[in-house]
């Protein structure tokens, strides 16, 4: 890691503090979730890599979504992705969210997350281990560093995809549209 | 013109102190819970890379109220860091010492009380409720060890107590004030919200109480106000019982051991419930703090 | 000269109004104003006047004086002040009610009556304005029928009590000095005869006690304050249960003087150690009550109740930090009061008549100048430096623990937590969670109920920041009355033991506010989200059922409750509940068979006869 490193500090503070600062909503979808609490716990330890698990969507800037994704929690997945401050990252875990996992044919289950709101990166597995948590959070760390960790500037452009795609599935949905056609275009970070 | 500009000074110095003071407890809290629970724990600058990340994000604000509240409490915290010794530094010493003190200690939970109830959510209602009720329970048994130290010493501030103590040796060694020193060890984690009283911030409870509808900047400064807040209880503590210091290196080793005393306590306990704490703050501090107030009385 | 017409002009001007009243609305409304706002002009001119003088030489063969001196012009303000805000606030409130001509006449007497009772130099003319004051009260508290009545008919018993109290005490005092003049009273008491004294402390303290709602006499209060008229309860809490507390200075320390008053008692225990005593009691009691009530004027009555505990403890210790912190404490609490009895009133006439904490909430969205009303005056009450509570409260926790009071001092700054508890819950319920769907079509209240709240909250803040241009006139109340002065600047006091400066804390807690108001602003600029998008774990908010409200301290209720009964009002329920049946046991005498009185009588003459054949009294 270069969290220690002075230089890279001074020159962009707003990066560095995003990838050593990541705090993660306590979202418990699925299967998946029974792989975090040993991960955040003393045996493997998140902490030291700057993951600490928060309450709210609004103190969070990682979204994990750790196994499948039924039709009820998919309504309550995009509720607190958008209530979330940007920047905003969100993972997927184990192999249901990429393509339908061992669900692939079930009526009640989505298929391909990635329709309804933007995912930075996958996790192989059913279920992933602890330290394939770590390897995707350093991963993340590259991208970071890189720019391409950039779902959340995906969501803001793409808007109305993917309120269309949210809106096929879910029928009409409560809550009014988080961006309206002005502000697709307002610099955000 | 001389000691405007000392003053000023000093008053610069204080706060950026205890600005990095706070923030490396709050660090050197987190490592050391994590250190007795057999791991490793983040980095002891890490509420530095919270507070940058937490600048860095957009946030969300529900009304005017919203942020005045939190503008409000931060203002109290270090209006109050101004007039505890610090030290030998005390800029605002002569503006009515000890009772101002316990006052002011009222704007910082005010403040943020009015923040999260304009937040219209009711898990900071239920937050704002319980951070009262914990105050009510902890403000009785400190009432009375106050009284009784402003009774023996015959003054309303803090400077000639710290003065006093310098002398004569700090509080505990005076006989009548030992039973009130032993109450306020017993109430220190309740005024600063550390394990078993840390009901406010409850994540799993009530979704982190007041701080339910932050986010961003407002995030910000509640980090450096929990840090300020942990700096005051433990200075208010070390200036009354310890006997201050006569410089602030000296001080802030004391206030380290305190602090590690407490974190000892913090890294073991779960939290109590809202009447759990009542109780016991009222039954057995608060039974050790009149009966020291009544020696002071008699003596 | 001056003060005959200053009466005759608030007397005639009350019945001016209502005699306008029947020719037009529009015509009693700028008579009301007129007159009230100009007795502050009045009042004002005869400022720094020590004048007396006797308008009645012979009534009954008794003089009758008037006569205005510091302590009187002090008190006079307050209520003139008071008056004129409250009938500018009911301009608006009382016009949809019936009896209005009633109401004006009622409230301009009040006012009038007041004005007399602290002008009057004799203690004839101060029992006849006494009067007068309690039975307008009595009208104006059942003013709205229903369960008010009952609620005036506690009062006047209470308050017809205290007066016939008072009564023995003036003619007892009377009887022993031969004149009923204050000013020749002043020096004739006397430690010789100290039991008389006592006797006289006694008497007036129930008799003023009753009046200000001191602990063992303040049943009357909750209820009187809920059920009167909103703009008649600032007047009722504010000033005159006051004029209780105005009594206590005239008897204690003009007529008896303050050395009489610290040296009356045994070497073992004071009378003003007792009046003390009481005092502490008084301020922890009520509120805690207050933390336990649903009705946001019922928790207001009791802080009522509560704070004169604040009073008389100051004024029992009697040095003169704490004489000096109970006197301001009177017009601070007047102040802050009247401020938030003055916003339940406007809550009131928008919401159409609700008052109940547990059905409100979310106003501030609606209301924002009467939510900063509320707020300043929550912040008076309990305290916050900056505002005139924390100095008043400052003189009097200094007094007790220089001089050696800790447990005093214990008790006094308890009652602040127990303040602050009850009034976050009022200002959390009105005004802060979430808005129900039946308030969302509230409209703002009327300037005219927004100005009194207004010039109430500047007086507040003006007066916690400047707490001299107040302390210099009551330093000069006890310089006139034989008390040492303090030394007042324009920013606090400076006394040999300690100083409190209100320019260095506004200063500091201005500056750093600035700072950081400029921090924040530099920062990402927040979006403005309404109370519809809240954290609710992923679903929309329901609405109206949001919110945290009942119960709000709902632990603390659960341990405190059972320790929290006023046991004082079920023991006079009792004792009126035990009179009630002496007096139906009586009237059984009177059977009205003509057999049972026959009997009465043959009884009697042979009790008689045989009295006469035993010991021949006769």
């Amino acid at each position: 890691m270069d969290r220690n490193k002075i230089g890279k500090w001074l020159k962009s503070p707003g990066k560095m503090a995003q990838k050593y600062s990541l705090h993660a909503l306590y979202f418990c979808t699925g299967c998946g979730i029974i792989e975090i609490p040993p991960t955040i716990t003393a045996r493997w330890d998140a902490e030291r890599f700057g993951v600490i698990p928060v309450a709210t969507p609004r103190q969070a800037n990682l979204f994990l979504i750790t196994g499948y994704v039924s039709l009820k929690t998919l309504k309550y997945i995009i509720r607190s992705y958008e209530q979330m401050p940007e920047p905003k990252f969100t993972v997927g875990f184990g192999s249901c969210p990429i393509n339908g996992g061992m669900y692939w044919d079930s009526y009640n289950t989505i298929k391909h997350l990635d329709k309804y709101i933007p995912i930075d990166g996958w996790i192989a597995g059913c279920m992933p281990r602890p330290e394939a948590v770590f390897v995707a959070v350093t991963h993340l760390w590259t991208l970071i560093d890189k720019g391409k960790a950039d779902g959340y500037k995906k969501y803001r452009e793409d808007y109305e995809l993917y309120r269309e795609n949210q809106e096929s599935v879910l029928g009409k949905l409560e809550w009014p549209p988080l961006f309206s056609k002005e502000k697709q275009h307002e610099a955000s970070v | 013109m001389d000691t405007m500009v000392n003053t000023i000074l000093e008053i610069i110095a204080i706060i950026l102190l205890a600005l990095l003071i706070g923030l490396f407890f709050l660090g050197l809290s987190r490592k050391i819970t994590a250190r007795m629970h057999w791991r490793y724990g983040p980095p002891i600058t890490q509420p530095v890379i919270d507070i940058i990340k937490y600048f860095n994000q957009t946030s969300t604000s529900h009304g005017y109220l919203f942020s005045f509240g939190l503008i409000l409490s931060l203002s109290g915290c270090i209006v109050l860091l101004l007039f505890l010794p610090f030290g030998h530094w005390c800029p605002l010493s002569s503006s009515g010492g000890l009772l101002v003190v316990l006052y002011l200690m009222l704007v910082s939970p005010l403040g943020l009380a009015l923040s999260g109830g304009e937040a219209a959510n009711p898990n900071a209602s239920i937050g704002i409720s319980r951070k009262f009720l914990l105050a009510m329970g902890y403000e009785i048994p400190l009432l009375l060890i106050v009284v009784g130290v402003m009774s023996y010493y015959d003054t309303i501030s803090i400077v000639e107590i710290v003065d006093k103590q310098l002398q004569t040796g700090c509080s505990f060694q005076h006989l009548p004030l030992l039973l009130s020193g032993l109450a306020y060890v017993l109430i220190l984690p309740a005024i600063t919200g550390m394990r078993p009283f840390e009901m406010i911030q409850a994540p799993q409870e009530i979704a982190s109480g007041p701080m339910a509808e932050y986010s961003g900047k407002f995030l910000a400064f509640t980090t450096i106000q929990h840090a300020l807040n942990l700096f005051i209880g433990i200075s208010l503590f070390t200036n009354l019982f310890l006997g201050g210091a006569s410089n602030p290196g000296y001080f802030f080793l004391k206030t380290l051991v305190v602090l590690i005393v407490m974190l000892i306590v913090n890294a073991v306990f779960p939290r109590f419930r809202v009447e759990q704490a009542i109780r016991y703050l009222w039954k057995w501090s608060s039974a050790l703090a009149l009966i020291g107030l009544i020696i002071v009385a008699i003596t | 000269m001056n003060l005959e017409i200053l009466l005759a002009i608030a007397f005639g001007g009350s019945f001016i109004t209502y005699i306008s009243g029947r020719i037009s609305k529009k015509l009693r409304n700028i008579f009301a104003i007129l007159i009230s706002v100009g007795l502050i002009g009045f009042i004002g001119s005869l400022f720094g006047n020590t004048t007396e003088e006797t308008i009645c030489p012979g009534f009954w063969n008794f003089p009758l004086n008037l006569r205005i001196n510091m302590l009187s012009w002090f008190f006079a303000i307050t209520i003139a002040i008071i008056g004129a805000l409250a009938i500018i606030f009911s301009l608006q409130y009382i016009k949809e009610k019936e009896r209005t001509d009633f109401y004006y006449l009622m409230i301009l007497l009040v006012n009038s009556s007041m004005i007399g009772i602290v002008l009057s130099g004799d203690l004839i003319l101060f029992y006849i304005f006494w009067e007068i004051m309690s039975w307008s009260t009595f009208l104006l508290i059942s003013y709205s029928r229903g369960p008010a009545i009952s609620a005036g008919m506690k009062y006047i018993v209470m308050s017809i009590a205290g007066s016939v109290a008072m009564l023995v005490g003036i003619l007892s005092l009377y009887t022993h000095y031969g004149t009923f003049i204050i000013a020749d009273l002043s020096n004739q008491l006397s430690l010789n005869t100290p039991g008389f004294v006592l006797f006289i402390f006694i008497l007036f303290f129930i008799a003023f006690g009753i009046k200000n709602a001191v602990w063992p006499f303040h049943t009357w209060l909750p209820p009187a304050h809920s059920e009167a008229p909103s703009p008649f309860s600032a007047i009722l809490s504010g000033i005159l249960v006051r004029m209780g507390m105005y009594g206590f200075l005239v008897i204690f320390f003009v007529i008896a003087g303050i050395d009489l008053f610290i040296n009356l008692g045994s070497r073992l225990v004071h009378f003003n150690t007792i009046l003390a005593w009481i005092g502490a009691i008084n301020i922890i009691i009520p509120t805690f009550i207050a933390m336990l009530q649903n009705d946001s004027k019922r928790l207001l009555a009791w802080h009522g109740v509560g704070q004169g505990g604040y009073m008389v403890l100051g004024i029992a210790i009697g040095s003169s930090l704490g004489i000096a912190g109970g006197t301001f404490h009177i017009i601070n609490h007047t102040s802050y009061i009247a401020l938030l009895f003055l916003v339940v009133g406007a809550i009131e006439y928008c919401t159409k008549g609700i008052r109940d904490l547990n059905s409100l909430g979310g106003l501030i969205k609606k209301m924002p100048v009467t939510f900063i009303g509320a707020l300043v005056g929550a912040c008076g009450l309990i305290g916050i430096p900056l505002t005139n509570g924390f100095v008043s409260k400052w003189l009097i926790y200094k007094t007790l623990i220089t001089d050696g009071y800790p447990f005093l001092a214990f008790a006094a700054l308890l009652g602040t937590w127990g303040t602050i508890l009850s009034l976050f819950k009022f200002i959390h319920n009105i005004f802060l969670g979430q808005l129900p769907e039946k308030y969302k079509n509230i409209k703002k209240p009327p300037f005219s109920m927004q100005l009194p709240i207004i010039i109430l909250s500047l007086i507040i803040v003006t007066f916690g920041i400047i707490p001299g241009i107040p302390l210099k006139v009551i330093n000069q109340i006890m310089i006139s009355s034989g008390i040492d002065s303090l030394n007042i600047t324009l920013w606090g006091v400076n006394s040999e033991t300690g100083t409190i400066n209100m320019l260095n804390i506004f200063t500091a807690l201005l500056i750093t506010g600035v700072l950081i108001w400029l921090i924040f602003k530099g920062s990402k600029k927040a979006k403005q989200i309404d109370q519809y998008d809240n954290y609710t774990a992923g679903t929309y908010v329901p609405k109206d059922k949001y919110h945290y409200s009942v119960e709000f301290y709902g632990p603390l209720n659960r341990m405190l409750r059972p320790y929290l009964k006023d046991f004082i009002d079920t023991f006079y329920l009792k004792l009126a509940k035990s009179v009630k049946n002496l007096g139906n046991g009586i009237r059984q005498i009177y059977a009205g068979d003509i057999g049972y009185y026959v009997t009465y009588i043959v009884f009697f003459l042979a009790l008689l006869i045989f009295i006469q054949l035993k010991w021949t009294l006769w």
